[in-house]
């Protein structure tokens, strides 16, 4: 013990105190992890929203046709606190007036506040179910990468050798087919739903973070500390997994905060084209509406999803440099991007 | 160097091998039918038969003599009678076997097996069953027409009689279309008891032991021959080969514009780096790379092509139809690469060389130009390269939304009609040519970069 205070930071943080005292000073970075608290919050409440009419069985109000309400634009566009208003189901004015006008405004202000889509849906709850499928995908599809990439990177750079040989051709394998069509043909194979795109995605997104973490790995192979586990007879799993995976793990967040994002891009791509979720609101799907009603002018449903893509995707993106920065500022911006 | 491009190339033929195994896999294992996939699963099973006749669907999957045929379902009766269900002296009944249920027959009568349409001529079949014949009983199974049949000339007599079993055994027969071709229906006649079922089952077999969906597919590979599409029944590679130009004259531009224009934002950011301007670009980029593509075409085309009429909306007739998908595809790129190039740059920057370019005296610029882009070029350099296979898959989107009638375009409708015969071919030569450009990048690199040790 006495020899790593000798060598540690006479600040006396580990790595993970020193990256949060980075982070926290980094105010764009802080402000991304709120935006990104509040889509979380939203994605829980559009969960919460789902079960509850899943376990009542009835059609939640997001999926509820009424053509009265057909193309509604945002509330505050529809003058909320006019003198004349008119009622939706017989298109008859009437006037309100006094402190009626006032109270019963700020009711109209909440209601639609995103305006409703051509079935006479509401906006904002659509919006709210899609961030709920977005963070499905991007969660599920990193339950499928982050193990794969993380255990087969460790198994590759620890041991090397056969093992080595052979996970480096698996995964240039992959890395070999142009990735968009690969994640179409896995979905299509598998069927439409949100399953082909999960397994698409995710069997697809291992590759990049294989490669790291076998790079760091090997760094850290033949390091003192692995030797003096070696040394003390400690297993080859728990040297892995004890020992040399803290000291990569930064990769796999890095990783996962540029990821998350790509993910939920390619599931609006693939929802966009139909093989992705089947009737639900997710984003792509509502892009899909939206583009054949932007032509009759209805512009604010693309509107309001391309903002709730950009803002969490601008999010991630930024957290994941700082994070970078904070973390390891060693490591570099990964390859090609996407190339569609 | 010749030692060494010999061992580079011997290296990509383990990786084009994994690729043609993950298509395999992909498309013949995991997808279940193609056939279904692609003509959707209310066709008629000889339909579908057919379609595998074609493409080597029905033979073993990785070799071995016998595969099952859609003419006849294996049944094993533990949900149902099926295919005998309700039909006459046929009974279904519980026994102490595996599935625990068997179908028995009559005696005294001839119960056809009904097949689901006529077997493939010339091919080798065999029924395999599990049966049980209670005491004294005798049966044949044989070829027979249902409508003419003559009970009085005993046709059984001319086909196999089953093995005596007092108790569950397993029994097969072979048939052969190709000596017979009138074996088209099947009976069974019971004698003198009853004769039990538990499972029976009909298969093809192969020509021999290797001629299974493997092999056919990379014989296919071989003689490269993708096959025909589904769809149109067009020759895949006389479709591929039309796709090309279209794509190419799409994302060449794309890609050569998009380069220049982000190496050039990236040598400004890192002349400038660190000052309002710098910073200004990256934000700008991660903006940029945050828009959803989907919403860079659609708003693109609709405003600018619909809206404002600078562009033509749809078509691929002349120059003017390509400028808008270029120009939605240079910025949507755009963001992506200034990020990527910037970090090249800089990373250059604060190597070693540069402050001693710095500490003898060179301006800014000439560090800039003369020094940093000549080394940040290896980079581009691969990057340049690897990205070449992608040109040829073209863009997936831009080209269905303005109707270029590239690869993009072609992958997109083979997607939406599951034509997996042209998702099959697309993948595979992109794939191939990602290793290709590899082995060019890494040529490139040996040769351009002294460091590299030709080992």
């Amino acid at each position: 013990m006495s020899a790593t205070t000798a060598t540690a930071p006479q600040s006396g943080h580990s790595l993970w105190q020193e990256a949060r005292r980075r982070l926290r000073r980094n105010r764009l970075a802080m402000a991304c992890l709120w935006i990104i608290g509040i889509y979380t919050a939203l994605a829980l409440y559009g969960e919460g929203v789902y079960r509850w009419h899943q376990w009542r069985d009835v059609t939640p109000s997001y999926q509820r046709t009424d053509l009265d309400k057909q193309y509604l634009q945002p509330s505050y566009l529809r003058a909320p606190f006019a003198r004349e208003q008119m009622d939706w189901a017989t298109g008859e004015t009437y006037t309100v007036s006094g402190w009626q006008r006032w109270g019963a405004g700020w009711t109209r202000l909440a209601q639609h506040p995103l305006g409703t889509d051509g079935l006479g849906r509401d906006v904002f709850q659509r919006l709210v179910q899609g961030t709920r499928i977005a963070y499905q995908v991007g969660i599920i599809t990193s339950l499928i990468a982050i193990p794969l990439g993380v255990l087969l990177g460790c198994l590759a750079g620890y041991f090397g050798g056969r093992t080595d040989d052979f996970i480096v051709w698996l995964y240039s394998t992959f890395a070999a087919i142009p990735g968009l069509l690969f994640i179409l043909a896995i979905a299509m194979v598998v069927g439409q739903g949100l399953l082909g795109v999960y397994l698409g995605i995710g069997l697809t997104m291992w590759v990049g973070l294989c490669r790291l973490i076998r790079g760091e790995v090997i760094k850290h192979r033949d390091r003192p500390y692995v030797a003096a586990a070696r040394a003390l007879g400690l297993s080859h799993v728990r040297i892995i997994f004890r020992h040399i995976l803290p000291n990569v793990f930064h990769v796999v967040i890095v990783t996962f905060t540029l990821r998350f994002p790509a993910a939920i891009g390619t599931e609006v791509f693939l929802s966009f084209l139909g093989i992705g979720v089947q009737g639900e609101p997710s984003w792509g799907i509502m892009i899909s509406n939206a583009r054949l009603r932007l032509w009759h002018g209805v512009w604010w449903e693309m509107a309001f999803v391309t903002a709730a893509i950009f803002f969490i995707v601008l999010a991630f993106n930024l957290l994941g440099d700082a994070l970078r920065d904070a973390l390891d500022p060693r490591l570099r911006t990964e390859g090609e991007g996407d190339h569609e | 160097m010749a030692r060494y491009i010999l061992r580079r190339i011997l290296q990509m033929i383990p990786t084009i091998f994994g690729v043609i195994v993950i298509t395999f896999i992909l498309f013949n294992l995991v997808g279940g039918s193609p056939g279904a996939m692609t003509l959707g699963h209310h066709v008629s099973p000889r339909l579908l038969e057919e379609f595998d006749e074609v493409r080597g669907f029905n033979k073993p999957l990785l070799m071995g003599l016998w595969s099952g045929t859609r003419a006849f379902e294996d049944a094993d009766f533990s949900r149902s009678a099926s295919p005998w269900q309700g039909k006459k002296g046929v009974q279904r009944q519980a026994v102490d076997t595996r599935s625990g249920w068997a179908v028995s027959f009559a005696p005294d009568e001839s119960h056809l097996i009904p097949l689901r349409f006529p077997l493939h001529p010339e091919t080798r079949f065999r029924w395999s069953f599990r049966y049980r014949l209670s005491e004294g009983a005798h049966a044949w199974i044989f070829p027979a027409d249902a409508d003419e049949l003559d009970k009085d000339a005993e046709p059984w007599r001319e086909g196999t009689p089953f093995p005596a079993a007092p108790d569950w055994r397993q029994w097969r027969t072979m048939i052969d279309t190709s000596a017979q071709p009138d074996q088209q229906q099947w009976m069974l006649y019971v004698t003198g008891g009853t004769l039990e079922i538990d499972i029976v089952r009909l298969q093809r077999r192969a020509n021999h032991w290797f001629d299974s969906q493997f092999v056919h597919y990379l014989d296919q590979i071989r003689r490269f021959d993708l096959g025909y599409s589904s769809q149109t029944d067009q020759p895949i590679g006389q479709m591929i080969r039309a796709g090309i130009i279209p794509s190419l004259t799409l994302t060449v531009p794309i890609f050569a514009i998009g380069l220049v224009l982000a190496i050039c934002i990236s040598l400004v950011c890192a002349f400038f780096r660190d000052t309002w301007l710098d910073r200004f670009f990256v934000v700008l980029s991660v903006a940029l790379m945050s828009i959803n593509y989907l919403v860079w075409i659609i708003v693109g085309q609709y405003v600018l092509a619909f809206q404002w009429g600078w562009f033509p909306v749809w078509g691929y007739e002349s120059m003017a139809y390509l400028l808008l998908p270029i120009l939605i595809g240079v910025v949507s790129g755009l963001g992506t690469d200034v990020r990527f190039y910037r970090t090249v740059m800089l990373d250059e920057m604060y190597k070693e060389y540069v402050r001693t370019a710095f500490a003898k005296g060179v301006s800014r610029k000439g560090v800039l130009f003369k020094h940093v882009l000549k080394n940040a070029l290896i980079t581009v350099v691969t990057n340049v390269v690897i990205a070449i296979p992608f040109l040829y898959t073209g863009s997936l989107l831009l080209e269905s939304f303005f109707g270029i009638p590239g690869l993009g375009y072609l992958g997109i409708n083979a997607i939406n009609s599951s034509d997996v015969d042209v998702i099959r071919a697309i993948v595979l030569i992109g794939s191939v040519l990602y290793v290709v450009a590899n082995l060019f990048t890494d040529i490139c690199y040996a040769w351009v970069d002294p460091r590299v040790k030709l080992t």
